[in-house]
C-alpha cells in the first residue's frame, strides 16, 4: 500500500509535475464552472426549480456570512461559498472509484489555507488600510505584535492541519479497511468519511469567515477614533 | 513528510481561478437577478400601494360624486315641485278664469235668453190680445157701428186741411173706399153723401171691400190715407203696448 502522504507525478508540462490532485481539481473546476455558466444562463424574474435551487445555496451562503460575520455578504460571497463548494465537492469526489480527494493531499490544503492567509491581509487592508490593517497587530498593545503575528500564521496553519488531518484520515482508514475486510465493510466508513467532509467543509469555510470578520473589524476598529463614553 | 511547493502553487492558482470563475459566472449572476426580483417585488409593492391609494381616492372621489348627485337629485326635485307648484296654480287662475268666463257667457246667454223669452211672451200676449179684441169687435160689426165708422170719418176728413180735402176732391183718379163687408146699396148712397158733403163738393169714390179691417170704413187716395177701422186701432193699440213694453 503507498503512503498517503506521497503523490508522485502523473506527468510533466514541461518541468512542471502535474499530480493527481492536481488533475481532479481541474475536473472539479470545470464541472463547477460549466455547471454554473450552464445553470445561470436563462435566468429569469420568475425562476423555475433549477434557479430556485440555485438561489437557495446563494441565498444559505449569503445569510451564514450575515450571521457570522456581521457585515454584508457582497464582497465575501464568492470567495467563502467558492471555498465551500469546492471543498465539499473535493470532500465528496471519494464517492467516485478510483478518486482521490485533492483536499487529502497536503499541498491542497495548504493552498486553501495560503489563500484564507491572503484574503484575511486583503479584507484587512480594504477594511482599514494598511496602516489599519499592521495596527490591528498591535492591539490591545503593542507588546502583542509578535504574538499576534504568531496567532495569524498558527490559525491558517491549523486550518490546513485540520482540513488536510481529517480529509486524509478518513481516506486512510478506508484504504486499510477495503485492503484488510470485503468489498462491503468500508461502506459505513465512507459514509462518515462523507459526513465528514461535510463538516469539514462548513468548519473551513466558517473559520475563514470568522478570520477575515476579526481582521476586517480590528482594522476598523484601530482606523476609526474612539467614541467617548457617557454615562448611562 | 515534504510539500511540493510546485503543486501548492498551481493548486492555489487553481484555487483563485475557480474563485474568480465562479464569482463571474455564478455568485454574481444569481445574486444580482435575486436583488433584481427583490427590487421588482418592491416596485411592485409599491405600485400596488400606490394604486391602492388611488383606488382609495377613486373611491372618495366616487363618494363625494354620489353625494353630489344626491345633493343634485334633491335639488332638481325641489325644483320639479316647486315649478309643478307653479304651474298647478297658473292652470288654477287659467281654469278659475276660464270657468269664470263661461259663467259670465252663461249668465250673459241666461240674460238674452230670459229678455227674448219675456220679448216673445209680451209678443204673445200682446198678439192673443189683439186677437181676443178683434174677435171681441167682430161681433160688434152692424148697422149702427157702421154709421159711427161713417161719422169719424166724415169727422175726420173735415178735420183735414182745405187744400187737402180740395187737392182730392179735383184730383182725376177715384177716391178707394174701403169696408169690411159689402155694405148695401142704401149704405154706399148714404156713405158717398156724407163723403162728398165732407170734401165740399162732388167726388168720385170707389167702394171695396177689405175683410182684415174687422169693421170699419177707411179712405185711400194716391196722397191721402186715413184709418178708420178696427184693424187701424188695434194696431195702434198694438203699438202702444210695444212702446209701453
Amino acid at each position: 500500500m503507498n503512503s498517503p502522504l506521497a503523490h508522485p507525478a502523473l506527468f510533466h508540462l514541461g518541468p512542471v509535475p502535474i499530480t493527481n490532485g492536481v488533475v481532479v481539481t481541474w475536473a472539479i473546476m470545470a464541472v463547477l464552472v460549466i455547471g454554473a455558466q450552464r445553470a445561470t444562463r436563462h435566468l429569469s424574474l420568475h425562476p423555475g426549480r433549477l434557479q430556485a435551487a440555485l438561489e437557495l445555496i446563494v441565498e444559505t451562503v449569503d445569510s451564514q456570512i450575515r450571521e457570522t460575520m456581521r457585515v454584508e455578504p457582497g464582497p465575501y460571497r464568492g470567495f467563502i461559498g467558492t471555498l465551500f463548494a469546492f471543498i465539499f465537492i473535493a470532500n465528496w469526489s471519494t464517492l467516485i472509484p478510483g478518486v482521490e480527494p485533492p483536499t487529502a493531499h497536503l499541498e491542497t490544503d495548504a493552498a486553501l489555507a495560503l489563500l484564507v492567509f491572503l484574503a484575511v491581509i486583503y479584507y484587512g487592508v480594504q477594511a482599514g488600510g494598511l496602516r489599519g490593517y499592521l495596527g490591528s497587530f498591535a492591539t490591545p498593545t503593542p507588546l502583542m505584535i509578535p504574538l499576534n503575528f504568531i496567532e495569524s500564521l498558527t490559525r491558517t496553519f491549523s486550518l490546513l492541519v485540520r482540513l488536510f488531518g481529517n480529509v486524509m484520515s478518513g481516506v486512510f482508514v478506508v484504504g486499510i479497511v477495503l485492503s484488510l475486510a470485503g468489498l462491503l465493510v468500508p461502506i459505513p466508513l465512507m459514509a462518515l468519511d462523507l459526513l465528514t467532509g461535510a463538516v469539514q467543509a462548513y468548519i473551513f469555510a466558517t473559520l475563514a469567515m470568522v478570520f477575515i470578520a476579526s481582521a476586517v473589524s480590528e482594522s476598523r476598529d484601530t482606523t476609526e477614533p474612539q467614541q467617548p463614553r457617557t454615562p448611562s | 513528510m515534504q510539500i511540493d511547493w510546485t503543486t501548492l502553487a498551481i493548486q492555489a492558482i487553481n484555487i483563485a481561478i475557480l474563485i474568480w470563475l465562479l464569482g463571474r459566472f455564478f455568485w454574481r449572476p444569481v445574486s444580482e437577478m435575486i436583488a433584481q426580483r427583490r427590487m421588482l417585488a418592491a416596485q411592485t409593492l409599491a405600485d400596488a400601494e400606490a394604486k391602492r391609494q388611488q383606488a382609495d381616492a377613486s373611491l372618495a372621489e366616487i363618494a363625494r360624486t354620489r353625494a353630489g348627485f344626491a345633493q343634485e337629485r334633491s335639488a332638481m326635485l325641489d325644483a320639479a315641485q316647486t315649478d309643478a307648484a307653479a304651474l298647478l296654480e297658473a292652470k288654477r287662475e287659467e281654469t278659475r278664469q276660464l270657468v269664470q268666463s263661461m259663467l259670465a257667457q252663461a249668465h250673459a246667454a241666461q240674460e238674452t235668453y230670459r229678455a227674448d223669452a219675456e220679448a216673445g211672451w209680451e209678443s204673445n200676449a200682446r198678439d192673443l190680445a189683439v186677437s181676443i179684441a178683434a174677435r171681441l169687435a167682430a161681433r160688434l160689426s152692424g148697422e149702427a157701428v157702421q154709421e159711427v165708422f161713417l161719422s169719424w170719418l166724415v169727422a175726420a176728413i173735415r178735420a183735414l186741411p182745405e187744400a187737402t180735402r180740395v187737392a182730392v176732391a179735383s184730383a182725376e183718379t177715384a177716391v178707394d173706399v174701403i169696408s169690411a163687408a159689402q155694405l148695401s146699396p142704401e149704405a154706399t148712397a148714404e156713405a158717398t153723401r156724407h163723403i162728398a158733403a165732407a170734401f165740399g163738393g162732388a167726388i168720385r169714390l170707389n167702394f171695396r171691400v177689405d175683410a182684415a179691417l174687422i169693421a170699419g170704413l177707411e179712405l185711400s187716395a194716391p196722397h191721402l190715407v186715413l184709418r178708420n177701422s178696427w184693424q187701424a186701432d188695434l194696431a195702434q193699440i198694438a203699438a202702444g203696448l210695444t212702446h209701453a213694453s
